[in-house]
């Protein structure tokens, strides 16, 4: 019974945890381009060498000395999101949308006051949140402002669209929506919907929710498939280039829908989860053998491996 | 890719069978080191009454071929010099010298190691014809009596002529004078030579044994069997009931062919006494002295010859890369959630010194107060490193309370937690926390439940005395389990849990 159970998953392509570690990371991401993705600073600096946008950056405390220095850096911004430059799964990230004489707004309309926040930055600073506990930075950046197409799908947050990048072939795609569960969050082990896109027509298609297969929002009860991602080329583009920024041959792209900026890179992840076949109901296993069985012109510019991308991997 | 790997498997792999094969076939060491208990503790005490200046004494003493293995042979000899003797298959400690009158005391003790299964290398005997004590009327009648299993086969032969010890001649019976003639001589010779002398007319040759039951107790007296010879080796025959010996090793003969197993001038010898107790515990020893005994470079090498105090804790040592193996396989083929990866297995350590249900006892207790604190603590908004030795400090405070409650109740698991566990403690407290508020309650219960459960397994492997002892003798076996880790490594099929984490796609398939 577990090994019929187990030919279902490999006939239907499922990538697993072992394969994705062994076969993919190991084998397509050098060690020696972790840090520019786990840290978001670094991520943000090359980004803006390769000429991708990102959200602007404020300012970064590196030091506790400077925790209480934060508004002089600030200015009278009082819209702004909060992260840990080394931060992993969302963990961390605070997003405020207003100040107060004694402190701030989050997102959610929870008040912070300034102590809780100085406290809250000194834990980032003391690698709370970190990957492996080292010190780390803390990182304001300009708070989001989403593009209203997953605006009825979205219970508070941003969405961010996710998409997997194996040797510049973008090969699977998925947007994350905030659920109350999630606390605004767009991750999906907090709770967030995962959304599959087709990679041609960049629409919403099935959609999970906590290991479960849903078609409407919990939290605002719309219907989750068939909404027409924007800017999708451009944002195959800009994931497909993720590969001659960072090196990294296996890699997660998320990429956030400004209203006014458009497509801006979120951050990249060397270690990118397995739950987006879910929300696509597709295998990347499969897909990932048939980037390597491709002719070799099809690597050669980003822009050819998005057409090879949205004309092989369409979801009929 | 993946042949390297599993090249690398198979090079540990050859070179751990290699060492393996080399110390069981060359070096002889057991192949089970473990072999259930078969270790005995024999002695035998005797008095000497000294009637005349000089006194020599001879006691049968055990002798060590493949299937037995004497340890720590011991004498007490008093005044007397000790001397051992050898005669054929006997050894023989002779006690002798001039002594003051009075009554000396002598003892020999020996534990000995049977191996079941392994036998000795034994010979073909030469046939003497007729036991001496038999006269020249007495064998015309045995010839007569055995004229009838001339046809038979040796051990058919042995069988039937055993069997006539219990009355059975089989048919036709042999002529009643003749019975009763050997009726006369078993009287007058005693069953065992009789019986004895008809096994050599039969031309089986057979010699009286006399010798110990292996079982635990004192004896004044030995028992006598008759071995015979039957063409390919000895087999054992009670003379009372002429039953032939099902376990040959369950018998230890301490003087064999006619050879007495105390001899001594008449008077001087008295209160013999042989006394057997099994022993459990001398297995570890065993193997020490046996090794420490051989200077082949293996054996020298030997992990045997570190001092009594470090061999505990190689013993324990060497199977942790056991438990980083099984742990190695529940999250990658199971799939399931830990606290790291060495936590469990520095738990399973911490277990030892605290007994099992203890060591689970002291670590929810401990882990629940210290998340309680550590909630009490976010409050305080503490830098990290000062609020994570402020859990340390706790965690060590809770040790030492436990350590007075102990004392004051005489429970001494609750005084060993020692050195060992705070440092993981402290870390899983703050995992624990931060994973509880990071991914709920339940989450941070499973891991919880999962790490305690791994660390109970692990614990249960490095306490298993058997494995401890196989990988102490054949340390080599670490090889193996590298070699299993390796092609662990190289396991990038699915996990158990994503079975059930990826159904939807079996539905699709």
């Amino acid at each position: 019974m577990i090994f019929r159970a187990l030919r279902q998953l490999r006939e239907a392509g499922v990538l697993g945890m072992n394969a994705r570690n062994a076969e993919y990371i190991m084998r397509c991401n050098p060690r020696s381009s972790f840090p520019l993705v786990d840290n978001k600073v670094l991520t943000k600096t090359l980004a803006q060498k390769y000429q991708i946008p990102t959200p602007s950056l404020y300012h970064v405390i590196e030091e506790h000395g400077n925790v209480s220095r934060f508004e002089g850096a600030l200015g009278d911004r009082c819209e702004f999101v909060v992260k840990p430059a080394r931060g992993s799964g969302g963990s961390g990230i605070v997003l405020i949308t207003d100040c107060m004489a004694k402190g701030f707004i989050t997102q959610s309309g929870e008040r912070i006051s300034r102590e809780d926040f100085a406290y809250y930055l000194s834990d980032i600073l003391s690698g709370i949140y970190s990957l492996g506990g080292l010190e780390d930075q803390a990182i304001f950046e300009a708070l989001i402002h989403p593009e209203p197409i997953f605006a009825a799908v979205t219970y508070q947050g941003v969405p961010d669209v996710r998409i997997v990048v194996y040797r510049g072939v973008p090969i699977m795609a998925m947007v994350r929506l905030p659920t109350r569960a999630s606390d605004g969050k767009a991750n999906l082990h907090r709770g967030a919907i995962g959304a599959g896109i087709d990679l041609k027509s960049g629409t919403t298609m099935t959609a999970v929710h906590r290991s479960r297969v849903i078609t409407h929002h919990p939290d605002t009860g719309n219907p989750v498939s068939g909404i027409r991602v924007l800017y999708w080329e451009k944002m195959l583009l800009m994931a497909s280039r993720a590969l001659e920024m960072a090196g990294l041959g296996y890699l997660g792209v998320d990429l956030v829908i400004d209203r006014e900026r458009g497509p801006l890179l979120l951050e990249l992840n060397a270690r990118p989860g397995l739950a987006i076949q879910m929300a696509n109901r597709s295998g990347l296993l499969g897909r990932l053998e048939r980037v390597d069985g491709a002719s070799p012109d099809i690597f050669a510019t980003p822009e050819s491996r998005v057409a090879w991308a949205r004309a092989t991997f369409k979801t009929s | 890719m993946k042949r390297p790997a599993v090249l690398l498997a198979l090079a540990l792999l050859l070179l751990t069978s290699t060492l393996l094969t080399y110390r069981m076939l060359w070096l002889e060491y057991p192949i089970f080191p473990t072999a259930p208990g078969q270790t005995w503790q024999l002695s035998i005490h005797a008095r000497i009454k000294a009637e005349q200046k000089e006194v020599r004494v001879e006691i049968g003493l055990p002798s060590e071929h493949a299937g037995r293995m004497l340890l720590e042979e011991r004498i007490t000899s008093a005044a007397l010099s000790f001397n051992l003797l050898r005669e054929g298959p006997n050894r023989l400690g002779v006690w002798s010298g001039t002594i003051e009158p009075g009554v000396e005391e002598i003892a020999y003790r020996a534990t000995i190691v049977v191996r079941p299964g392994r036998f000795p290398k034994a010979e073909p005997p030469t046939l003497i014809k007729y036991p001496p004590i038999v006269g020249k009327e007495e064998q015309a009648l045995a010839e007569r009596l055995s004229a009838r299993w001339n046809g038979l086969a040796p051990s058919a032969r042995l069988l039937a002529i055993a069997a006539s010890t219990r009355g059975e001649w089989g048919t036709p019976l042999p002529e009643d004078r003749d019975l009763r003639a050997w009726a006369v001589v078993e009287e007058k010779y005693g069953r065992l030579a009789a019986l004895q002398a008809l096994f050599q007319v039969a031309g089986l040759p057979a010699r009286a044994v006399e010798g110990l039951r292996l079982e635990e107790g004192i004896k004044n007296s030995l028992l006598t069997w008759i071995e015979v010879w039957t063409v390919k080796a000895w087999e054992i025959v009670t003379p009372d009931t002429g039953k032939i010996e099902g376990k040959p090793a369950s018998l230890l003969p301490l003087a064999a062919g006619g050879v007495p197993a105390i001899r001594g001038a008449a008077g001087e010898l008295s209160d013999v006494r042989w006394s057997l107790s099994r022993q459990i515990v001398s297995q570890w020893q065993l193997h020490f002295e046996r090794i420490r005994r051989s200077d082949r470079l293996l054996d020298r090498w030997s992990l045997f010859h570190l001092p009594a105090e470090f061999q505990e804790t190689f013993r324990i040592l060497l199977l942790v890369p056991i438990g980083a193996l099984m742990i190695g396989a529940l999250r990658n083929l199971v799939g399931f959630p830990t606290f790291g990866i060495f936590m469990p297995v520095l738990m399973a350590l911490a277990f030892r010194s605290t007994g099992l249900a203890y060591g689970l006892g002291i670590f929810a207790g401990v882990l629940l107060i210290g998340y309680t604190v550590r909630r009490l603590l976010d409050r305080l908004r503490l830098l990290l490193v000062p609020r994570m030795s402020v859990i340390l400090t706790l965690v060590i405070a809770c040790f030492t309370i436990l350590a007075l409650i102990g004392n004051k109740f005489g429970l001494r698991q609750f005084m060993a937690v020692g050195l060992l566990p705070f440092v993981i403690l402290t870390m899983v407290i703050e995992r624990f926390f931060v994973l509880i508020e990071e991914a709920g309650v339940r989450e941070g219960l499973r891991t919880a439940a999962g790490s305690a459960a791994v660390s109970v397994i692990s614990y249960a492997i490095i306490s298993w005395e058997p494995l401890q002892l196989t990988f102490f003798v054949y340390p080599e076996l670490m090889a193996a389990v590298a070699a299993l880790l390796v092609l662990l490594g190289r396991y990038t099929g699915y996990r158990l849990s994503e079975l059930f984490r990826f159904r939807t796609f079996r539905s699709l398939a």
